[in-house]
């Protein structure tokens, strides 16, 4: 039976990882993300597990795919500057498909910004962030329960489907406190990483399956394989066939979407009559849920997309959508990030606007509820 | 000097020279024995390399001395072998200076290393940039062996492509050995050859997993004997079934006065005593002590959702500024609870309590004023009781604060009851 539990976000977070499997930590100390180390220094060796604070974030990224490559589910924790630092290797872990986590819990940026204050900045970092035209999947926590209950996703994903899986967090949800139901470890579904069953000598490492992956062998138990961050055939050895990148390629894409309805996650509000909608994700999910509260009270037919999958973005999902409303409002800590790709997917059938803000202030109900008005007010 | 033709075949052939080396070290049968290797050289085996089945990770340049401490703390018993040339001591130069001062376990081969190592110069000429001349001529040499000895590596040894026999001896000390060696391989014959250095100090994931074994042992061993209490019975967290509605608190000052103490008490108390939902958000600047320290306290029967009280039925304010921003926002059946020493002037309509006053009596200091706004807050609320607090106050506060703390929460509850019924 689920207990209940007062929680921070940060602390969701990693009784999350502990609880999906994470046996090993590598990180570099950043506010507002610290407290995930911190906690997880202590858990990680009361469950059999390492953590080992690094020298930097470059070094960190490398050292959970080592780890990860070790046969160790693992994760890092950071926020803007050193989410910055890890994209070189989380490029490596992409290329190499590599399992492994890591969270970035947004401040406000560029640079050292606004330490202490939420931003939702980097959505389009977690998207494009490392070099190449790469597929990846990032999930967005919108409250502690999602940060406890998406964690465990986050990592049953990047095992599942060989890749790292950006934690996109932000200040407003990990320093939040919040009493959520912490599941029992047999309520739980926990994806183990499988071992191969075939010969060491008929083992791709890298096989390039149509929407799925190869077992990851651990090293150490017979399998040879070479592993690189330069294009590969199937067992890993490097290559410039153009054929064989295209096999490739195409894995790397059909991994990722052959399998969106596992791995699109969304919850919906009061949609089914809505005439104008929100969508929103992260902690501005919050202010936006309650912002459908108070105009239902109001007589006003607004409804809530909130995404927790934001990468690959649930375009099918958007597109419908934006057939059955006449607004779209998107509020988010940044000037558009997300709006951009609801615009996009909207291609003029609904209208589609933003709240914004990155100045380390909070998007509240009323400014949600202010746009709204206003957009009722210019609807025919 | 040699030419660039004479230098990538003499490469190629150190290579295979060293492959052969480290395939006679390997012990067959032992799969986890087998090293496993890390390098940024372009140079990998061909497909069908014949031996015992060794993994190669062509890692990130400069990087593999990172990945290597993963798989350290992942493969205790695989020996980790990094064949590095400059972008080891040079683009990974920080990951060798970590890695070697924590005596983490691995084993670096630096190929051709008279050139970071020697009598010549340090740059290794990669491009036709035409100041290249002007920086070999400033730049001082890199030296990682020198380094790894400073820094009490394992071991430290030079040895030459040229005596397969003591480089085969070499790679099999340093792997066998626990901890960070380091090899410079050279054909540099003006250089000393053998163990330059070594040390008997415990490797790094070595230490920590007897340390965390111990850990786990000693936790095994209170979980038997003292039986410990948990701090809250976690059965009676499961949400009220008494209907509560929504109930926005905000308590705002300067850091320094314990505000977001106060509201953490608060949320806890609620959600763990009280058996409701709760959130507790705050809000602080980088600097914590001085600047504005905000903190919304949210409870109810119903999952809160939104944990902003934009619309507080409580609002403590300890200092002017907050006083003028918020003020206004607080819901027409609500309370607002103003430090009458702390404003300019206290508005119509307010409880004017000396919060700070009283922490100063009860506790010497303002960092109280927290613990007294949550007396203020029982003494107006109904969704959480005083008896509640007092509970959480005990559980949180260091113990021998607790009275002090204490006699500050019921002074506020007091003082603010008293001042209620007064109007």
């Amino acid at each position: 039976m689920a207990e209940f539990e007062v929680m921070y976000g940060n602390q969701a977070i990693a009784e999350g990882a502990i609880a999906a499997g994470c046996r090993f930590y590598a990180g570099y100390p950043i506010t507002p993300s610290t407290e995930i180390a911190e906690i997880l220094s202590d858990r990680l060796p009361e469950v059999g597990g390492v953590f080992v604070q690094m020298e930097d974030e470059i070094a960190s990224m490398a050292a959970i795919i080592g780890a990860s490559l070790g046969g160790l589910k693992s994760a890092t924790a950071t926020s803007g500057p050193g989410f910055s630092l890890m994209q070189e290797n989380l490029g490596y872990a992409v290329g190499s498909e590599v399992p492994c986590v890591v969270i970035n819990v947004q401040r406000v940026g560029p640079s050292t910004g606004l330490p202490t204050k939420a931003a939702q900045g980097d959505v389009m970092q977690a998207r494009w962030g490392t070099h190449g035209d790469h597929p990846i999947i990032a999930l967005s926590p919108g409250s502690v329960q999602d940060c406890f209950d998406l964690t465990v996703k986050a990592f049953n994903f990047a095992e599942k489907y060989r890749t790292p899986v950006i934690f996109l967090a932000d200040a407003l949800v990990s320093a939040l406190q919040e009493k959520i139901s912490v599941p029992h470890s047999s309520e739980l579904d926990i994806y183990a990483r499988p071992k191969p069953t075939e010969s060491p000598e008929d083992y791709k490492a890298f096989a390039f399956t149509k929407g799925g992956v190869a077992p990851l062998a651990t090293f150490g138990e017979g399998y040879r394989y070479h592993v690189t961050g330069l294009s590969h055939d199937e067992k890993g050895y490097p290559t410039e066939d153009s054929a064989l990148v295209a096999q490739w390629w195409e894995h790397m894409h059909s991994k990722i979407e052959d399998n969106l309805d596992d791995i699109l996650l969304y919850e919906e509000k009061q949609l089914d009559d809505a005439e104008i909608a929100l969508i929103a994700y992260g902690g501005t999910s919050m202010a936006a849920d309650h912002a459908v509260a108070i105009a239902r009270q109001q007589g006003i037919k607004l409804g809530l997309l909130k995404l927790q999958t934001i990468w690959p973005f649930p375009e099918k999902r958007v597109k419908k959508l934006t057939e059955n409303v006449n607004c779209i409002v998107v509020p988010e800590l940044n000037f558009g990030q997300v709006r951009s790709e609801v615009e996009r997917l909207s291609a003029g059938q609904a209208a589609v606007v933003g709240v914004n803000k990155a100045d380390g202030n909070q998007i509240t109900p009323a400014e949600i509820l202010a746009e709204v008005t206003a957009q009722l007010r210019n609807t025919p | 000097m040699r030419t660039a033709t004479q230098r990538k075949t003499a490469h190629t052939d150190t290579w295979h020279t060293l492959m052969k080396v480290i395939s006679d070290a390997a012990a067959p049968g032992d799969h986890a024995k087998l090293p496993l290797i890390l390098t940024s050289l372009p140079e990998l085996p061909e497909q069908d390399f014949p031996g015992p089945p060794i993994s190669f990770i062509h890692g990130p340049p400069g990087r593999n001395i990172a990945l290597a401490i993963g798989l350290g703390a992942a493969l205790p018993d695989t020996p980790l072998l990094l064949i590095m040339n400059a972008d080891a001591v040079t683009l990974g130069m920080n990951h060798l200076i970590h890695a070697a001062r924590r005596n983490m376990g691995m084993t670096l081969l630096i190929l051709r290393s008279e050139v970071t190592d020697a009598v010549e110069k340090s740059v290794v000429k990669r491009t036709n940039w035409h100041s290249y001349g002007f920086q070999e001529s400033i730049e001082k040499k890199a030296t990682p062996l020198e380094l790894a000895t400073s820094l009490e590596a394992s071991s430290v040894s030079r040895g030459s492509i040229d005596d397969v026999p003591q480089l085969t001896q070499l790679i099999s000390a340093a792997m066998a050995k626990p901890g960070f060696s380091m090899i410079g391989i050279t054909s540099e014959n003006r250089l000393p050859r053998g163990i330059l250095s070594h040390t008997d100090l415990p490797e790094y994931f070595e230490s920590y997993r007897r340390w965390s074994a111990s850990l786990r042992q000693s936790m095994r061993v209170s979980d038997q004997s003292a039986n410990p209490q948990p701090i809250v019975d976690k059965q009676n967290l499961s949400p009220s079934s008494r209907n509560v509605p929504r109930h926005e608190i905000k308590i705002a000052g300067i850091g320094g006065q314990g505000v977001k103490l106060a509201g953490s008490i608060l949320s806890d108390a609620a959600g763990n005593l009280a058996g409701l939902w709760t959130t507790q958000r705050g809000s602080y600047g980088s600097a914590t002590r001085g600047g504005p320290s905000v903190v919304d306290v949210v409870a109810g029967s119903r999952r809160i959702g939104y944990p902003g009280a934009d619309n507080p039925d409580v609002l403590v304010v300890l200092n002017e500024n907050s006083l003028q921003q918020f003020a206004d926002s607080v819901k027409p059946s609500g309370y607002l609870i103003v430090d009458s020493d702390q404003v300019t002037s206290v508005p119509a309509k307010s409880l004017a309590i000396p919060i700070i006053k009283i922490a100063v009596e009860f506790v010497g200091k303002p960092i109280a004023a927290g613990i007294v706004s949550l007396g203020c807050i029982a003494a107006v609320a109904d969704f959480v009781s005083l008896e509640a607090i007092k509970e959480m106050v005990a559980l949180k506060l260091p113990r021998k604060m607790v009275a002090k703390n204490i006699d500050a929460l019921v002074a506020g509850y007091t003082v603010t009851r008293t001042t209620l019924m007064g109007e």
